[in-house]
């Protein structure tokens, strides 16, 4: 009878294994939110249609650990078939461990926008990006109207800007600008919001390739005004102890400050202000530089943008074109479609149908989008650099330290990352 | 000893083993999706130029230097509890309450009384003191991290002393009465000679401790800022693994804390154990 046991339980076993290697793992820390739960379900439905007795696990990760808990899988072969990350840095740390995707999806790929932060050292596609991610302003229309400003009417240039944080700043309250520096994300965000403009376009292919470099002047003049307008009281205080997620977006939401560097996609972006704020309280406008480039135009101040998040294949993979097919559905229009209108993202395939959103906010996001988009500049910077960017930015914040020696001091890591 | 072995083999599998996997690691290029090449000292060369690596053993000093109050304060109000105080079963439960408390639940309430806009600047301001961003200066940023993790340790140093208070001799205090020895007398020359072995187990593990067990206050307090004010070598190991994606100079700066703790903690039983026998 226990042998009769023991052979029942090898002969399931045995029957089971295909099924069991059909299984394909997706990680990624999205899967547990609400928003995003008809689009995974669709992702799902679509692939287990296609793929009869295979399985599309889902994977939820926890957010803050999760490219600890990546990289541990990784380095013991124990990763999911299917890999979740942001686009830039995060993305191009991984390309060692998954495989190129230009010969795998070829119908795909040129529908897809933002791809460049997905794109490993050998130009090749590591990552298929799902949605866009890009910066711009969100403002506040009653506290613009209450200090004197017309709400229709943003700021285009930084002279306009620095008249508009002066009125602020004549109040006293609420502050020009939200600021959550703690984890040293809001210097990411301005740095590409003030390179925008005020970078040519060879610039900010120099920057990425490493050419160009923090002490250099067009780089050296976005720490200053990052110093200049701190001391000129732009900011609420306390910013170098405030936390982004969620707080600083909270704090927007309920008028601490009057404007905030936001996102296009995922959290803190137009559907979400929109949805708390209300659509009539809340404005957008891409944000002015210090300086304009020569290639660029006054007043007309571009919309950094890039790939926001993205799924890539686990080299190591026991399935692997199981998993490119996985990812192929994950970021095809029709499962995309609710990841758009269910979470306000902005998708990276152009063949996504966002007409059905009635939102004017968006409408103004997707016509900068067609015309005025430029590289993320912190996006196509080495997460070493990003590093010791958030150090030295809390330092220059508190006076701490001097522009050029920050400047210095981010030279030295950019050489050591990107050496030429 | 076939009693011993699962004990045995449990640190041989999760201790042992992984420490000298460590140090092999520490040893290499290694990053999370390439096993790299063998570069031997590299990584230990890398720390020694690495201003992160010299920040954080900066801080480590400091943090170092905090462990006599660390195991002070504790002690005196343990002696204070066991001279009997009106109330010393409160106080022995309200003195103990933080040490339940996970230190992330404790970074997230100081995080709120701390903030610029928070209570204790309020309070500050009843006062007409203009506030202060405790958390966002380097100046402040350190020495507040230090004094919220002692206040959530301390209660555990007040339990353990109180129970080497209660093997100190009650006839030789008495006796020291009775020769009219003042309260600080008795205490410095009767109770606190007693109390050594506790002094030194409580120095060794709270040098162990701080070096090895802040990391959740200091992620969730300052994330290691502003600049790298108060990045402890714990709180780099996981910044180069987490954010670098480099677990072969994380493992080699692990290495580094590694004996760095070891050698402390061997000296300071040394030094202590040596006093004790004069």
């Amino acid at each position: 009878m226990q042998k009769l046991k023991i052979l029942t339980a090898i002969a399931t076993m045995v029957v089971a294994s295909p099924a069991l290697a059909q299984e394909i793992t997706v990680w990624d820390v999205n899967v547990d939110d609400a928003a995003h739960a008809t689009y995974y379900d669709h992702a799902k439905a679509a692939f287990e249609a296609a793929h009869p007795g295979a399985t599309l696990n889902l994977l939820s990760q926890p957010d803050a650990e999760y490219y600890t808990l990546l990289g541990t899988a990784l380095a013991s072969k124990a990763g999911p078939d299917v890999i979740w990350a942001n686009g830039g840095a995060q993305a191009k740390a991984l390309v060692g461990g998954l495989i190129p995707l230009d010969d795998k999806l070829p119908d795909l790929i040129p529908k897809l926008v933002g791809k460049s932060a997905f794109t490993g050292p050998d130009g090749k596609l590591y990552f298929i990006p799902t949605t866009l991610q890009g910066h711009v302003v969100y403002y506040n229309k009653a506290l613009y109207k209450a200090a004197g400003l017309d709400p229709e009417k943003p700021p285009t240039s930084w002279a306009e800007l620095t008249k508009v944080c002066d009125a602020f700043k004549a109040q006293g309250k609420p502050a020009c600008f939200m600021m959550a520096n703690k984890e040293g994300y809001n210097a990411e965000f301005f740095l590409s919001e003030a390179a925008n403009q005020s970078l040519t376009a060879q610039q900010q292919a120099d920057w990425l390739a490493g050419k160009l470099h923090w002490s250099d002047p067009p780089i050296k003049t976005i720490l200053q005004a990052w110093v200049d307008t701190a001391k000129n009281g732009w900011y609420q205080e306390g910013g170098n102890s405030q936390t982004m997620f969620m707080d600083e977006f909270a704090l927007f939401e309920q008028g601490v400050g009057a404007n905030v560097m936001g996102l296009l996609s995922n959290v803190a972006h137009w559907k979400q202000f929109e949805t708390n704020m209300g659509v009539d309280k809340v404005g957008v406008y891409p944000m002015p530089s210090p300086t304009v480039a020569a290639d660029q135009h006054e007043g007309a101040p571009g919309v950094p943008l890039d790939g926001g998040v993205g799924y890539g294949v686990n080299k190591d993979s026991a399935n692997i074109d199981l998993a490119v097919d996985a990812v192929r559905i994950l970021a095809s229009p029709e499962v995309l479609s609710y990841l758009v209108n269910d979470t306000g993202s902005v998708p990276a395939n152009t063949e996504v149908n966002t007409s059905g959103i009635d939102s004017p906010g968006l409408k103004q996001i997707m016509g900068w989008l067609a015309t005025r988009a430029v590289p993320t500049t912190h996006a196509n910077s080495s997460a070493a650099e990003l590093d010791e960017w958030h150090h030295q930015s809390q330092l220059l914040f508190n006076g701490e330290t001097t522009v050029d020696q920050a400047a210095t001091a981010l030279d030295k890591v950019q050489a050591e990352a990107k050496p030429q | 000893m076939l009693f011993l072995l699962p004990a045995i083999l449990l640190v041989l599998v999760f201790r042992i083993f992984p420490l000298f996997w460590g140090f092999g690691i520490s040893l290499t290029s290694a990053t999370s999706t390439d096993p790299g090449q063998f570069i031997g000292a590299g990584n230990y060369l890398r720390a020694l130029d690495d201003p992160n690596f010299r920040s954080a053993m900066a801080n480590a000093v400091v943090v170092l230097l905090s462990v006599p109050i660390f195991v002070t304060i504790p002690m005196l109000l343990a002696i204070l509890i066991h001279q009997g105080v009106p109330g010393r079963t409160f106080f022995r439960s309200v003195y103990f309450f933080p040490a339940i408390l996970s230190s992330v639940i404790i970074g997230s309430i100081f995080s709120v009384v701390l903030s610029f806009n928070g209570n204790l600047n309020a309070l500050l301001g009843i006062a007409g003191i203009s506030g202060v961003d405790w958390l966002g200066h380097s100046a402040t940023a350190l020495p507040v991290t230090l004094a919220i993790q002692c206040w959530s340790t301390f209660g555990m140093g007040v339990l353990i002393f109180l129970a080497g208070l209660s093997t100190v001799s009650k006839e030789m205090v008495e006796a020291a009465r009775l020769d009219g020895a003042k309260m600080w007398q008795i205490w410095w020359h009767v109770i606190i000679p007693e109390l050594r072995p506790i002094i030194e187990f409580s120095t060794v593990i709270t040098t162990i401790g701080l070096l090895t067990s802040m990391f959740g206050l200091i992620y969730v307090l300052t994330g290691g800022g502003p600049g790298t004010a108060t990045t402890v070598p714990e709180y780099l190991i996981w910044a180069a693994q987490g954010k670098l994606n480099r677990p072969a100079y994380a493992a080699a700066v692990s290495m580094v804390l590694f004996f760095m703790t070891s050698i402390l903690a061997w000296l300071q039983i040394r030094i202590l154990s040596r006093n004790a026998n004069i």
